[in-house]
């Protein structure tokens, strides 16, 4: 369950991060003031906050989400959030001549963006971005409060029942690192790739 | 006999930043096929008005015309200036530019590199494009660097594929910001080389440089600019053997 939620919130939350960061880049007119106060609440909210929001607030507005989609929306909305100021961040801060030289060839701003900008901002934020989705995956075991069994839950039951909690905690860590190694390996896999082929990590 | 229609035309263009003037009132027509070189004391607004020529700056008033149609968008009566992107990429799929840091895209290979634009704007065939890119790479010097990343290249090197993938596009003009500036001493002659043989078949090139030598003897025509005005703009010998005007007198002793 663990493994499945932090995916599903990784695969959503990284690409809607993208997308808020590009709006705001662009400025685009109200939508860039209305996202950068969207923004500094969810970060300045505590994710179990958030996740009892979604879950018994949002129901008197009329959204009603069963325990496993409002911890996928939770997770997604949390983590996008913090995403958009790494890739807002890593778009600030691209080589202005490479964005020209593509507008100068008659590129619009969408080739632009994803024929030279996104190309290489993935792989200089890669590193942040992955240390984003361990902090998502560890947030996981607050989305307990809304009922869903996760890994912490799991142990956590275990151990009540048998009075033995050190295996069932055990356990439990042994888990976590297992799957933050699998993606800090991914990280580094991907990132000695690109050094290899192009001699930089990141521009 | 030169063409009637110059390749680029400026009419009273201005920039302001910020309320500060930096391109007061420029008019200047570049005949097709002449090589310009525009000289001029850092800070004069030299590279800013070969940046307007391409709208990567956009003029706070004024028009400037390629092949005698309008680039960028309209100004209103009231002076304010609307941009029309989809015109504009258009335009300035015709007009190449090179700048002072090469620009290259890094997670591109030479080759990629210079055909990107081609495939991705103008839609012409890779087969073609690609074809097309080697002759250009071979005439520069630098086929065997094809499938090179730009970051295994030298200073030079890169400047000569910025070039080539200026020229992939089949520009009507090529502007080129200080090219050599950022080069070590013994890698601009490459640079200019391909430059030098450029002008020799008749390509359009807009030049902002502090190559002395190369503006006399290879550009058409000087621009001398100061405090963001054009001062003086002359065949390249007869500024360089008797300049008009005082300042430039002084800029060139």
């Amino acid at each position: 369950m663990t493994a499945w939620l932090s995916a599903i919130g990784i695969a959503l939350s990284l690409p809607l991060g993208l997308l808020l960061a590009i709006i705001r880049w662009r400025r685009v007119a109200v939508l860039d003031g209305v996202l950068a106060g969207f923004v500094s609440l969810i970060r300045a909210t505590p994710f179990v906050t958030l996740v009892l929001f979604i879950f018994f607030v949002l129901p008197s507005l009329g959204i009603e989400l069963k325990p496993i989609p409002a911890a996928i929306v939770a997770l997604t909305i949390n983590t996008m959030a913090f995403s958009s100021e790494i890739w807002r961040s890593a778009l600030d801060s691209f080589p202005r001549d490479q964005r020209e030289a593509a507008e100068a060839c008659g590129m619009s701003e969408f080739q632009a963006l994803r024929r030279v900008i996104f190309p290489q901002i993935w792989r200089s934020s890669l590193g942040p971005l992955v240390s984003e989705a361990t902090i998502l995956l560890k947030c996981t075991p607050a989305i307990a409060v809304i009922g869903v069994v996760e890994i912490t839950r799991a142990a956590s039951r275990i151990g009540a029942e048998t009075y033995e909690p050190l295996p069932p905690f055990l356990l439990a860590t042994v888990l976590y690192t297992a799957l933050i190694a699998v993606l800090v390996r991914g990280q580094r896999y991907v990132e000695r790739r690109v050094a290899n082929r192009y001699g930089y990590v990141a521009p | 006999m030169a063409d009637p229609i110059p390749a680029i035309s400026v009419k009273r263009l201005c920039k302001e930043f910020d309320g500060h003037e930096v391109l007061r009132d420029i008019d200047l027509d570049i005949p097709a096929g002449t090589t310009t070189c525009i000289l001029g004391p850092s800070g004069s607004g030299k590279s800013t008005f070969l940046r307007c020529l391409n709208w990567l700056e956009i003029p706070s008033s004024g028009a400037v015309f390629l092949d005698g149609r309008r680039v960028g968008g309209e100004t209103n009566a009231a002076g304010k200036v609307t941009v029309n992107r989809r015109e504009l990429a258009e335009t300035r799929a015709k007009i190449g530019m090179v700048f002072q840091h090469f620009a290259l895209w890094r997670h591109l290979t030479v080759l990629q590199n210079v055909t990107e634009a081609p495939i991705q704007v103008l839609k012409r065939p890779r087969q073609d494009v690609e074809t097309q890119a080697m002759a250009i790479l071979e005439q520069v010097g630098l086929a065997d660097k094809a499938h090179v990343y730009p970051h295994a290249l030298s200073g030079g090197q890169k400047q000569r594929v910025a070039i080539s993938r200026a020229l992939a596009m089949k520009p009507k003009v090529i502007l080129f910001d200080e090219p050599t500036s950022a080069l070590d001493p013994e890698m601009v002659g490459e640079v200019l080389a391909v430059m030098r043989s450029l002008a020799k078949g008749g390509m359009t090139q807009v030049i902002v440089t502090h190559e002395m030598a190369f503006a006399r003897d290879v550009s058409d025509t000087v621009v001398f600019m100061d405090g963001g005005q054009i001062r003086e703009v002359a065949p390249a010998k007869e500024f360089f053997a008797a300049p008009k005007t005082e300042r430039a007198r002084r800029f060139l002793s």
